[in-house]
């Protein structure tokens, strides 16, 4: 588990993202201890771990919703410390449980993705871009998002995201509750995405899901880094399920 | 195998519906007097949904609940408390505006049996479940003023305030680092042995392997294995509901 | 602070107040029995408001039962005036048992806004009762012993005190206190939380019922709109508010120090009154949002820092 260097480079040979001895909880709780972890452009790196690993809290650390201490930088730099800032270098998060507007359409979501952009017709070139990758959304465009499956609610959090213009893209737990099927037709997108030069964090509780798109990964177990490789090492690593479900070769009772 | 009378909480057989949703179906299990359960699954697998209709939150949709011999379905939450059954919540519930050892009152004045009616010794109660989670120097300090792990203390010391016979920890463990958990897999097993039934629902498996000898797994609302609970961790079904289908 | 200091002060303070018909004058008698009422009023919206954390906008529906028992009972069946205060108690505590089974189960603003409703509906009907006087009212014999009315209304107030006194102290009220602090959290730990509502809703409604029947035997006429007054209901909870609202004494000195505030400016400084009222109200709520009790506890803890920390609290 070695911290990746944080190299100043501005010059986009190093990662996009490099975070080295992270710690964030919530006031006296710290949930994370020495996190270190490093995303290149264009990659799908899975973050997984069973629930209460404190992938959830990651996420929040990264976009500065919570305080912590350690090493974070984006693009070589520092990264900003409020939330703000955050966002408007291209950091989007798609979190758990979708959060959309629930009575508003999805149209007008999406639209909210785009609320910090001034670019009129950017926004709407992008709008038609996210219809065409997501057709269901395009059936529904002003249906109320709230009255939509879960799986077209997930469609439209990540175009609502997109719509932001995100340069690393990170998404919380985006199979809960769906089907298999849904599930797959979103990790296909996710490819597509990338293909597109998004960068995507995918945390989450299905291993096999993120492993199946993702490049590389690493494995949280209450609030500790204890693997990573790529997704082809990861996938044949017993640490994975000793991560889950803990040691049962060890005597318990 | 065991005869009802070793029973302490029977759940036959039960449903919840939410709307359209299925959150728990056709959930049955058994909890012998003075042992301790383990329950697992992946998150929003109905965990919370079963132990809320076992205290009284939720009723069930069909299905009844068995609690020593008698059936509760019916009951609502604070009857349900009279007879014996506490719980801790994943999402505290403390009294924020009052003191710690008021905080603990309150189970001891209403718990089992209608509580105490004598303020003090309900207080002495109360005091000597603070002690027993290690809060003795906090009694009176406001519980919002207290921080994340003694939070999680006061709401166990709450629950033991009660003099509850059937015990239900909706993960405690969350958020404790391996020195809390060593903790308070200890004090679980000091309350056991006074003789108090628990069902412990974790997904820190350290404390579902120290505590129980039995456990079972709810998946997408319904129970998919049952058994020791080593064999349970190895199921390859398990397995699967938590990492996922191989693709 | 000592309860036994608070008790002797306390006794010497009432005792003061009840020889005021003797050394004070007609106005600060007839001022007197404003207060004390008010305080009263106070003190019963404390029950359901302050310690059971239920904020009710229709104590002023169980105000106007009494005050109709009462008028009902002397004008209509020339009963006397106790007889008259158990009809409106009677009044008042029927009422709040069915309309609180009805309404406590809703939270919140929910709460409030169908009390509010309550005291709309109730002005509608009393109107349109012969037995009422419909929507003239009625008028009560002529009682000239302000002084009688003022130690009713101090006795009352100081019934009401020592009820919530015990209130304090007692298994019930802490078990107010927890429906207040976190309803679910409560009923899972065994308090019968809807009754204890409804009780707490009764006996907010006995005091505000009894302050009624005092009132309109005082007033001597009493209409519809004036004794189901939502305005009424707005000043109770501003003074147990201010002065602090799940304590024992915060809204008796709520009471009395708005009372006299609005008083002193009224006579003072008229045309600014109202506006000085509501800024003193704003600064109130901006640097002692938990009333002048918490204050007073709070401040030999903290000194002048409390105030600070309130506005930092709030953000402003």
């Amino acid at each position: 588990m070695s911290a990746p260097s944080a190299r100043d480079a501005g010059d986009g040979s190093g990662p996009l993202l490099a975070i080295a001895g992270l710690d964030a909880g919530y006031g006296e709780m710290q949930v994370l201890r020495g996190i270190g972890i490093e995303i290149r452009t264009a990659e799908i790196v899975a973050m997984v771990g069973g629930n209460g690993a404190g992938k959830t809290t990651l996420l929040r650390a990264i976009s500065r919703l919570i305080p912590s201490h350690g090493d974070i930088r984006f693009d070589g730099r520092p990264l900003p410390t409020t939330a703000d800032e955050v966002f408007a270098l291209g950091l989007v998060q798609v979190p758990e449980g979708r959060q959309l507007f629930d009575r508003m359409s999805v149209e007008e979501n999406l639209r909210m993705g785009a609320y910090r952009r001034h670019d009129a017709s950017g926004i709407a070139g992008d709008l038609e871009r996210m219809y065409d990758i997501f057709p269901r959304l395009s059936d529904r465009r002003r249906q109320l998002a709230g009255s939509m499956s879960g799986g077209e609610q997930q469609m439209c959090a990540m175009a609502r995201a997109l719509m932001a213009k995100p340069r690393l893209m990170m998404v919380d737990e985006m199979s809960l509750g769906l089907a298999p099927v849904i599930v797959d037709l979103l990790l296909e997108t996710m490819t597509r995405i990338r293909g597109e030069g998004v960068t995507v964090l995918l945390v989450e509780q299905d291993v096999h899901a993120a492993l199946s798109v993702a490049d590389r990964g690493y494995v949280l177990e209450t609030g500790e880094i204890v693997g990573q490789g790529t997704a082809r090492e990861l996938e044949s690593d017993p640490e994975v399920q000793r991560a889950y479900l803990g040691d049962v070769t060890a005597g318990g009772v | 195998m065991t005869s009802a009378a070793d029973n302490i909480l029977e759940v036959r057989n039960v449903t919840k519906r939410f709307q359209g949703l299925v959150a728990v179906n056709d959930v049955s299990f058994d909890l012998r007097r003075g042992e301790i359960l383990g329950l697992i699954g992946p998150n929003g697998a109905g965990k919370t949904t079963l132990v809320g209709m076992v205290n009284g939150t939720l009723s069930p949709t069909t299905g009844d609940i068995v609690f020593e011999g008698r059936s509760v379905r019916a009951l609502p939450a604070f009857r349900r408390a009279h007879l014996g059954i506490g719980r801790t919540f994943q999402v505290m519930k403390p009294f924020p505006g009052m003191s710690v050892l008021e905080n603990a009152s309150v189970g001891a004045l209403f718990g089992a049996k209608g509580g105490e009616r004598n303020l003090r010794r309900a207080r002495e109660q109360a005091r000597e479940s603070l002690e027993f989670v290690g809060l003795g120097k906090r009694i009176g300090q406001r519980a919002d003023a207290l921080g994340g792990p003694d939070r999680k203390r006061l709401e166990l010391a709450k629950a033991l305030a009660m003099q509850p016979r059937l015990l239900l920890l909706d993960e405690v463990m969350a958020g404790l680092n391996h020195v809390e958990i060593e903790e308070v897999i200890e004090d679980i097993r000091k309350v056991r042995d006074r003789g108090i039934s628990i069902l412990v629902i974790e997904h820190v498996m350290k404390a579902i392997t120290s505590l129980s000898d039995r456990a079972f797994v709810l998946h997408h609302g319904e129970k998919i294995v049952e058994g020791p609970t080593d064999e349970v961790l190895r199921d390859a079904r398990v397995v699967e509901a938590y990492l996922g289908k191989k693709r | 602070m000592n309860a036994r200091i608070g008790f002797i002060v306390s006794a010497i303070v009432v005792a003061a107040l009840a020889g005021l018909p003797w050394y004070g004058n007609s106005v600060l008698v007839q001022f007197g029995i404003s207060v004390l009422l008010l305080a009263t009023l106070a003190q019963g919206w404390n029950i359901i408001g302050g310690y059971t954390g239920y904020a009710s906008f229709g104590n002023s529906v169980f105000y106007g039962l009494g005050a109709y028992g009462v008028a009902i009972a002397m004008v209509q069946f020339n009963w006397p005036f106790w007889v008259g205060m158990l009809l409106g108690l009677a009044l008042a505590l029927v009422f709040a048992a069915l309309l609180g089974l009805a309404v406590l189960r809703l939270r919140g603003h929910y709460f409030a806004i169908a009390t509010l409703g309550l005291a709309f509906i109730m002005t509608a009907i009393v109107s349109n009762l012969e037995i009422a006087g419909r929507n003239i009212g009625l008028v009560l014999p002529l009682l000239k012993s302000d002084a009688l009315f003022y130690e009713l209304a101090l006795a009352l107030l100081v019934l009401v005190t020592l009820t919530i006194f015990w209130l304090s102290r007692s298994r019930f009220g802490l078990g107010l206190i927890a429906i207040r602090e976190n309803e679910e959290g409560a009923a899972v730990m065994g308090v019968n939380t809807t009754l204890y509502k409804v009780l707490a809703f009764m006996l907010s409604a006995a005091f505000t019922g009894l302050a009624g029947g005092i009132y309109a035997y005082y007033i001597t006429f009493i209409d519809p709109v004036g004794v189901f007054d939502v305005a009424l209901n707005v000043k109770m909870i501003i003074m147990a508010v201010f002065g602090g609202p799940g304590s024992v004494l915060g809204p008796v000195v709520g009471a009395f120090v708005l009372s006299t505030v609005s008083e002193v400016l009224a006579t003072k400084v008229t045309s600014f009154a109202s506006m000085f009222f509501g800024i003193v109200i704003v600064i109130a709520v901006v640097f002692m949002p938990r009333g002048i009790a918490h204050l007073v506890e709070n401040f030999r803890r903290t000194g002048w820092r409390y105030f600070a920390e309130n506005v930092r609290t709030h953000r402003l």
